[in-house]
């Protein structure tokens, strides 16, 4: 009785180990290079990890990654699992129900991926991958109703470019990365408009919404921001007009 | 009260995912059942080659995670040969419950005991005979609970076909869960529908356990 009793006390210790106020959780995908990845050192790393660490030293907070499924990230923050999720999620009207967003902090857009090399094919009624929660799958539903969901965008190009599936819609930075880190023979086909990128908080959490904003806009203004967006990409990505 | 508008709303999707689910389980099995058979018959035969090829084939399939099989039939295979994802999935479950079908069927073989194939012996019945009429009835009822147990965890395991993008329960109910913003209820509802599942196949092997009854 008295070891039931230990391991109970044991058991319940681990299980609710104290909130620590000093560390900014963030969740990120560690699927979406190079927005976020897991790099050779197997930590967590990319775009939307260095934004998340930049804030959190703005906060004087340590910042602490944590990587969790997109599909889930929502659920997640409601659930209060992690401070924020700063994971290239597009503001939409949808996820705004449930979740905060700060302001942008990049621009990119939805785009179609092919096989073919053939310029603007026509998406209607073709089999589309997409990954899981993510807006392209609403993108997809306007043409077909053969949709293909995985749960990494990676592994829907990776399949597509082993010759399964006709299209995928993912974002246009994602899908070029990946085609210049080795995936064979795909090419960016079209583009299906432009998206803003924003950072998910938890409704309750106003204060902290308005904390990223002071922050995010003070990364515009020092350069940081941009500095970061040329460490990736070669051009800034981070506000609305160089975005095309 | 809103569970069941849920439910009800999504139950056009979750029935083409059951569809789904039900093909993979079945087609996996009507390979599994006969490849479980051959395998552990080869294992009983006198043909070392046989025997060592049989014993690599359980190793193999134990030793590694469905999952991995499944993603090495889908992605791996692609520059040989490019399986279709239905197929790739049934087949790669049926590869794996062939070994855990193989199992089985030695375990129950090998529980009956050796005075009996020694008294066939003596009445002059050839080894193919005694298997057939004296053996494998017996044989076949210990097995049952076994083997309606193993069908159950196939059917389960096809919930790891929604890695490779099939639109089957698990993925419908990830999906679902994932757009509205609700895992817990599709996670729910998609309980139900495998819980109506399993509890067919349930069904079935207790009435073929009663079936069986008067053996032994």
């Amino acid at each position: 009785m008295k070891y039931i009793t230990i391991i109970t006390m044991l058991i319940i210790c681990i299980g609710c180990q104290q909130q620590d106020s000093k560390n900014f959780k963030f969740a990120v995908s560690g699927e979406f290079k190079p927005f976020s990845y897991i790099d050779k050192k197997g930590s967590l790393n990319g775009f939307d990890v260095e934004v998340g660490r930049l804030i959190s030293a703005k906060l004087g907070l340590e910042a602490k990654p944590i990587r969790y499924k997109f599909a889930g990230m929502i659920e997640g923050l409601k659930a209060g699992r992690f401070d924020a999720a700063v994971a290239s999620h597009t503001i939409t009207e949808e996820r705004k129900k449930f979740v905060n967003f700060s302001s942008p902090y990049y621009y990119s857009g939805p785009h179609v991926f092919s096989r073919s090399d053939a310029k603007d094919i026509s998406l209607k009624d073709l089999e589309i991958a997409v990954s899981k929660g993510s807006t392209y799958e609403k993108a997809a539903k306007k043409y077909t109703n053969n949709i293909k969901v995985y749960d990494s965008d990676i592994t829907a190009l990776e399949a597509l470019s082993k010759g399964r599936h006709q299209v995928v819609i993912t974002d246009l930075i994602t899908g070029s990365m990946a085609i210049k880190n080795g995936l064979e023979n795909i090419h960016a086909n079209q583009s299906l408009g432009a998206s803003a990128q924003g950072i998910a908080i938890a409704k309750e959490n106003k204060k902290l919404q308005d904390q990223i904003n002071t922050a995010l806009k003070e990364m515009r203004s020092n350069g940081t921001l941009k500095q970061l967006s040329m460490k990736y990409f070669k051009r800034d990505i981070t506000s609305k007009d160089n975005s095309k | 009260m809103n569970f069941l508008i849920t439910f009800m709303d999504s139950a056009p999707l979750f029935l083409k995912g059951m569809g789904l689910t039900l093909l993979i389980t079945c087609l996996s099995l009507l390979f599994a059942t006969p490849l479980g058979l051959l395998v552990m018959a080869a294992g009983k035969s006198q043909n070392r080659l046989l025997k060592a090829f049989t014993r690599f084939y359980i190793y193999l399939v134990r030793g590694t995670p469905l999952i991995v099989q499944i993603f090495i039939l889908y992605f791996g295979l692609t520059d040989i040969i490019k399986l279709e994802e239905t197929i790739a999935a049934s087949l790669a479950l049926a590869f794996h419950n062939g070994a855990y079908l193989a199992e089985i069927f030695r375990g129950a073989i090998d529980s009956i005991s050796k005075g009996q194939f020694e008294a066939a012996k003596s009445l002059g019945m050839s080894r193919l005979l005694t298997y057939r009429k004296i053996i494998l009835p017996q044989a076949f009822k210990r097995a049952l609970p076994s083997i309606g147990n193993q069908f159950i965890i196939a059917l389960k395991d096809s919930s790891l076909a929604a890695f490779i993008s099939m639109n089957e329960l698990f993925n419908i109910a990830t999906t679902l869960g994932a757009n509205n913003f609700d895992q817990m209820t599709y996670l729910l509802i998609v309980s139900i529908y495998y819980l109506i599942l399993v509890s067919f196949i349930t069904l079935m092997t207790n009435l073929l356990e009663k079936r069986y009854f008067y053996v032994e």
